[in-house]
């Protein structure tokens, strides 16, 4: 493989970002065995396949095997060459061009040129494409084919994410003559990635066969995959004890010392970057003031809630919501584990609040993760002079009734960031203009953060910026972070060579093989 | 019989009209917001609305109502919310399998009702008629998703005989298809039959207290020949009439069972239907199984006549 890179940002941002990791990013050739079909299970349904639909989690990993990026993220986070065999930018940090390897084809046989991916960018950025990854993109502001193999990035601004950007499944490329002729990808997915799509039933599976024109000589190794798709936590745990199942990224935490204490079972459970949050309405009373979301912040006992919510399977954070994992981590210890009683009452007491005041804190009741924090939480609430009460509703009118027109005094949210990009988890929680947003707070400083922190050139200088925008957050506690959790993953010893990541993503499958 | 068969099928098309309606109206009155379930936490204001635009969900109930029974009739059940799957297609892909689940899980409770209420009404208050009551009891009263909980950890996790879930249609290999059938079937059975064998033992108690009977016993006919002649034979009826019932629950019962068995059948689309507030699933997987269950009292009335040609003009 050839890097073409000029010196500059790219090179630099690389050379931090392997600096950070301490792994170098290239897809080793490792030899394999070939044949086999792995079955992997998964708890939810996805949400459609097509990239520009914006959809779920689970719609990624299938779009992820199906299609191809420009680039891809090893297990670190670290891009690679996708289909394009090199790429470089200009010294301002505004051009980018990547070159394709010769010779893609489509699943449907038909090439794969640099207007291709024109016609896939195009779309995404479309305002009415509905896409829900739009942040990435906006700073694209046009997208030229220069050739059939050459095609330039103009961007209105540095960004520094922009190759994590180019991995993400929704920057996947789609045959233009085939959607423009009405072909709906949603449905069946048509891109040239390692795996065919072959068919999907609802609330069972998802089947995939081997593309054997895929472009990295000899892989995947499977003939092809099975997802199914289980969604009792008990059902997939009895297909991973019987066998049944080969693999799980989806381990429910209640069944993770049965599972991983079977023989023939290899197991990671490594933190992840779905991470939980306690979101304050800064509308309702007392709330909007920081001192009372701080005295809040610093009652819970974090160190109960990973016992008591995740069987210990999760990372209390302690200061901004950015993980130690990542390179953007600042070290800010803002929190104890066990929580700082004292502290808390003493900031309650400054802020005035009158003992007994009543409060209230509302979850989804089929979220089991929430259900059993949440009387820990209330206990807290209650050992610093609060009035707490638990109010529960299932998931669609939580999201209609409660999130939507924010009608809650605390609520916890969680969501899983798929790019391990700093950027992914701050803006989103804090940006005035996000939709995730509902605690109706943040500022046009915390904005100016963000913003300077993914535009600027060096990877140092994000570092400064990201730490700069956490401890912002931790003095106004916009939302008040709790815990972050584990990718839980367990397969038979007969998979080999698989690297979990901890987005939860599966690309790097493509590498691993069945013995 | 051909007059019967049609008037209950022109029967059919009333019930399903009113069906129709009263879950299109359950269905948009429950509480809770179709896009936001779809769209989940990310969704903008205008998403929603692009959403709710999209699949006319911000018109009147009564034109919504109209357009989906029009395409309805002409078999387009339209596409799910959550994924763009085409909705009528799944749905003739499940009907078969939770047909085959409900089936064979009402032969299991059955095969249990039929032996067990026959000896308990036979021997009517007797000693093992109180231990049969208490087993019906017992057997009724057990949640079947905890009973099929035990099961897999028995014979499929501890034994490992069977496998702990999934499905393989018939066609592509009869054993493996009966096998990870047999499991769920008999947790639903046995939960089944609890009632089954209270209806066979009072249907023999009748059977037992009539005029018929007295006068076989009286003319020395041996219990063996009472038994399989006269007893058997008049309590079947009403078994099977009051039974099917119980057939048209199993077919509504499944939900939670292929849920936990990875069935892909109605149930598990009901459940994800309601979850998700994806109205053309539920709609849909709802319908299907009004239209089975109406198919099955149809046809218990045709088994009813043929056992009992008396009941000659019960449909028309």
């Amino acid at each position: 493989m050839q890097l073409t890179r000029r010196a500059g940002l790219g090179l630099a941002a690389a050379a931090a970002t392997a600096l950070a990791f301490g792994v170098p990013g290239v897809a080793t050739a490792q030899e394999g065995k070939a044949g086999g079909t792995l079955v992997a299970a998964f708890s939810a349904d996805p949400g459609g396949f097509d990239p520009a639909r914006g959809p779920s989690g689970m719609s990624h990993v299938v779009i992820e095997q199906v299609y191809s990026t420009l680039l891809n993220l090893d297990e670190n986070a670290k891009p690679y060459a996708g289909i394009a065999e090199s790429w470089s930018v200009a010294d301002d940090g505004l051009s980018w061009t990547f070159t394709l390897r010769p010779g893609l084809t489509f699943h449907d046989g038909e090439a794969l040129t640099a207007e291709d991916v024109v016609y896939s960018f195009e779309r995404i950025l479309d305002p009415d494409s509905g896409y829900a990854y739009r942040s990435q993109i906006e700073t694209i502001d046009e997208v030229v084919a220069l050739d059939d193999l050459n095609v330039q990035f103009n961007l209105n601004r540095v960004t520094g994410p922009f190759e994590i950007y180019m991995a993400f499944p929704g920057s996947s490329i789609v045959p233009k003559d085939l959607v423009e002729s009405g072909w709906d990808l949603n449905a069946q997915p048509v891109g040239s990635g390692p795996f065919r799509f072959v068919s999907y039933t609802p609330r069972d599976s998802i089947v995939f066969e081997r593309n054997d024109d895929y472009y990295e000589e000899g892989r995947p190794w499977f003939d092809g995959m099975v997802y199914r798709i289980i969604s009792d936590p008990t059902a997939l745990a009895n297909g991973m004890k019987s066998g049944e199942i080969h693999f799980s990224n989806e381990v429910p935490p209640k069944d993770w010392n049965a599972i991983t204490s079977q023989e023939n079972m290899v197991d990671a459970a490594i933190e992840g970057s779905r991470y939980f949050w306690m979101v304050p309405n800064h509308e309702r009373g007392e709330l909007g003031n920081p001192l009372v979301r701080r005295a809040i912040a610093h009652a819970l006992n974090r160190a109960a809630i990973v016992r008591g919510a995740f069987y210990g399977q999760a990372t209390p954070i302690l200061g901004g919501v950015i993980p130690q994992w990542n390179w953007g981590y600042a070290d800010l210890e803002e929190f104890s584990p066990q929580g700082d009683i004292e502290k808390a009452k003493a900031l309650l007491a400054e802020a005035g609040v009158a003992p007994g005041s009543p409060i209230s804190l509302m979850m989804v009741s089929s979220w089991p993760p929430m259900m059993s924090m949440a009387p820990i939480i209330q206990a807290n609430l209650s050992q610093i002079g609060f009035n707490a009460t638990i109010e529960t509703m299932e998931v669609p009118r939580y999201w209609d009734e409660v999130w939507g027109p924010s009608n809650f005094d605390l609520t916890v949210m969680y969501w899983l960031s798929p790019l391990a990009d700093p950027d992914d988890f701050v803006t989103n929680t804090y940006a005035t203009t996000s939709a995730v947003n509902v605690q109706k707070g943040g500022s046009q400083e915390m904005d100016d953060l963000m913003l300077a922190a993914k535009s600027a050139v060096t990877i140092e200088e994000r570092k400064d910026l990201y730490r700069q925008q956490q401890q912002l957050s931790l003095d106004t506690m916009d939302v008040v972070p709790l815990v972050n959790g584990w990718v839980l993953t367990a397969h038979t010893d007969r998979l080999k060579n698989f690297k979990p990541m901890r987005t939860g993503f599966l690309k790097t499958l493509k590498d691993a093989w069945l013995e | 019989m051909l007059r019967l068969v049609l008037g209950r099928l022109a029967s059919f098309v009333p019930t399903l009209f009113v069906a129709s309606m009263v879950l299109f109206l359950a269905v948009n009155v429950v509480p809770g917001s179709a896009a936001r379930s779809a769209l989940g936490i990310h969704a903008t204001p205008q998403a929603l609305k692009r959403f709710e635009h999209q699949h006319g969900l911000d018109r009147p109930l009564a034109v919504q109502y109209v357009e989906w029974a029009g395409r309805a009739l002409r078999g387009d059940f339209g596409t799910s919310f959550q994924n763009a799957v085409a909705v009528g297609p799944d749905v003739r892909k499940r009907i078969p399998v939770t047909l085959q689940l409900a089936g064979m899980a009402f032969l299991v409770a059955v095969a249990i009702a039929i032996p067990l209420g026959l000896v308990a009404g036979f021997r009517h208050q007797s000693g093992t008629d109180g231990v049969v009551t208490t087993l019906a009891t017992l057997f009724g009263s057990t949640p079947n998703f905890w009973l099929a909980t035990l099961l897999i950890y028995l014979f499929s996790l501890r034994l490992g005989w069977l496998p702990t879930g999934g499905y393989t249609p018939f066609s592509e290999d009869p054993v493996a298809n009966l096998r990870g059938m047999l499991l769920p079937c008999i947790a639903l059975g046995v939960v089944s039959s609890g009632l089954l064998i209270r209806i066979m033992r009072t249907a023999v108690i009748e059977v037992m207290f009539s005029n018929f009977i007295e006068t076989a016993r009286s003319k020395g006919v041996s219990n063996f020949r009472l038994l399989t002649a006269h007893v058997v034979r008049n309590a079947l009826i009403p078994f099977f009439t009051v039974s099917a019932v119980e057939f048209g629950f199993l077919v509504g019962s499944v939900v939670i069972i292929e849920d936990v068995f990875r069935i892909p059948g109605i149930g598990s689309l009901v459940l994800v239907g309601i979850i998700n507030r994806d109205y053309p699933v539920l709609l849909a997987a709802a319908m299907s199984v009004t239209v089975i269950v109406l198919i099955v009292n149809l046809l218990v009335d045709l088994a009813a006549q043929v056992i009992d040609p008396r009941q000659v003009h019960t449909g028309s």
